[in-house]
């Protein structure tokens, strides 16, 4: 009997284990990335990332946000979104069972580098985020101006103007 | 008698290494204008088109700060190192006068648009734009600064005082400039709007605009900012005009005319 008791108790245990567990999971949500994986261009040009996000499970899930995440790899620091992207985030609310909705994000390059975004998806009431693969930019420094016509001159003209200066100087000085 | 006048302003404006050097640091002024097109992360995401409009507006607002500074006093000057009498008493036409250091201040935008001609063709470098470029910053310039040293010259005959003609023309000047670096948010109303259409400063640099970064090169696509401007540069002509004919009736010079 006491057997019994104690095997009863363990599955009670058990039970109740899984249950906890699965809310403080993450929630039954795929997102995807269906633009490349790599986006390259150069510091200024704008691109759209396109992700995709799916309820997987046939039950609804509600209250979903979704949010952008930006590290500069180089750096290894997080990057203030307030440039880049006009929507930071985008609340989702519902997403019926089987559901899959299209997330679209336009970027814009605003320095060069090296850098990695991911998707991230928050669902009141679970622990755990979803996170989409990570998509990588590889942004090119802009160069509108040729540094090699505009420093000649920048340089150049103050100095032709002061060599000038003194010249006149000096005439006036030694005339008679 | 004109060419005279404008001769000795001009010897004293540019002769001396001191009064010249006004030029040099308009210089250093484009190099440093310069210098920031290329590294400042923020300006090098702009266009080749766009920092030619920054390039053309920090020209033309140089030479309109500095032209109408030195148009301040080239008259008032007169006064206060008492040259006045002597000049006045001269056979010198007060007509002749004004337009000799009128086109003696003239002739100081004439030496910073040299300055600056560099500055623009190798920032135009790669486009097509280096000649409009070219040339709507001396056209739109020379409007601009025409009409601000008849501004200055009808202020100067008014007060005689180099301190009060400098402060009234920079604030005038100041009160034309500093709504037109105001972004369209700020102009949303409608008194800033009629503001817009009639503000000879908002009219050059929209013209600038309109010409390098919408790519409009005809005078006539440029009609509604030049119109204005060459009303600004009449109504600053009949001022001018107006405060020279109320000096010589108040008797203080009597012209040979």
């Amino acid at each position: 009997m006491t057997q019994r008791l104690v095997i009863l108790w363990a599955v009670l245990l058990a039970a109740s284990a899984s249950c906890v567990a699965a809310a403080s999971a993450g929630a039954p949500l795929v997102l995807g990335i269906a633009s490349a994986q790599t986006l390259n261009g150069v510091a200024g040009d704008y691109v759209t990332v396109a992700a995709r996000i799916e309820n997987t499970s046939d039950q609804a899930v509600s209250d979903v946000t979704t949010y952008l995440s930006l590290v500069n790899t180089a750096d290894k620091l997080p990057v203030d979104l307030e440039d880049w992207s006009a929507e930071k985030g985008l609340y989702v609310g519902v997403i019926e069972p089987s559901q899959a909705l299209p997330l679209d994000w336009r970027i814009h390059f605003v320095k060069p580098g090296r850098f990695a975004l991911t998707v991230v998806a928050l669902v009141a009431g679970r622990e755990m985020p979803t996170v989409s693969p990570v998509v990588y930019f590889q942004v090119e420094p802009r160069n509108s101006l040729d540094p090699g016509h505009i420093l000649p001159v920048a340089l150049g003209m103050p100095v032709v103007l002061g060599l000038l200066l003194l010249l006149l100087n000096y005439r006036r000085r030694t005339r008679p | 008698m004109i060419r005279l006048i404008w001769a000795k302003e001009v010897r004293a404006e540019l002769y001396t290494w001191r009064s010249a050097l006004w030029l040099l640091l308009a210089s250093l002024i484009f190099s440093f204008t310069s210098y920031l097109l290329l590294t400042n992360k923020e300006l090098t995401l702009l266009d080749q088109t766009e920092l030619l409009w920054l390039l053309g507006k920090i020209i033309v607002g140089t030479a309109l700060l500095m032209v109408t500074i030195d148009a301040s006093s080239i008259l008032t000057s007169e006064f206060e190192h008492h040259t006045a009498e002597s000049l006045f008493i001269a056979p010198i036409r007060l007509r002749d006068l004004v337009i000799g250091k009128f086109l003696a201040s003239l002739t100081l935008w004439g030496a910073l648009y040299v300055v600056a001609v560099p500055y623009m063709i190798v920032a135009a470098a790669g486009t097509r734009l280096a000649p409009a470029f070219l040339g709507y910053v001396a056209l739109l310039g020379t409007l601009g600064v025409a009409a601000m040293v008849l501004l200055a010259l009808g202020i100067a005959f008014l007060f005689r005082s180099s301190k009060n003609a400098l402060t009234t023309t920079l604030v005038v000047l100041l009160g034309l400039t500093v709504p037109a670096l105001f972004t369209s948010a700020l102009k949303s109303g409608f008194v800033a709007r009629v503001f817009e259409r009639i503000n000879p400063v908002d009219s050059i640099f929209a013209a600038l605009d309109n010409v390098l970064v919408d790519y409009q090169l005809s005078p006539l696509q440029n009609g509604r900012f030049l119109l204005p401007l060459a009303g600004f540069l009449v109504a600053a002509f009949a001022f001018a005009v107006f405060a020279a004919r109320r000096f010589e009736r108040q008797g203080i010079v009597r012209s040979a005319s």
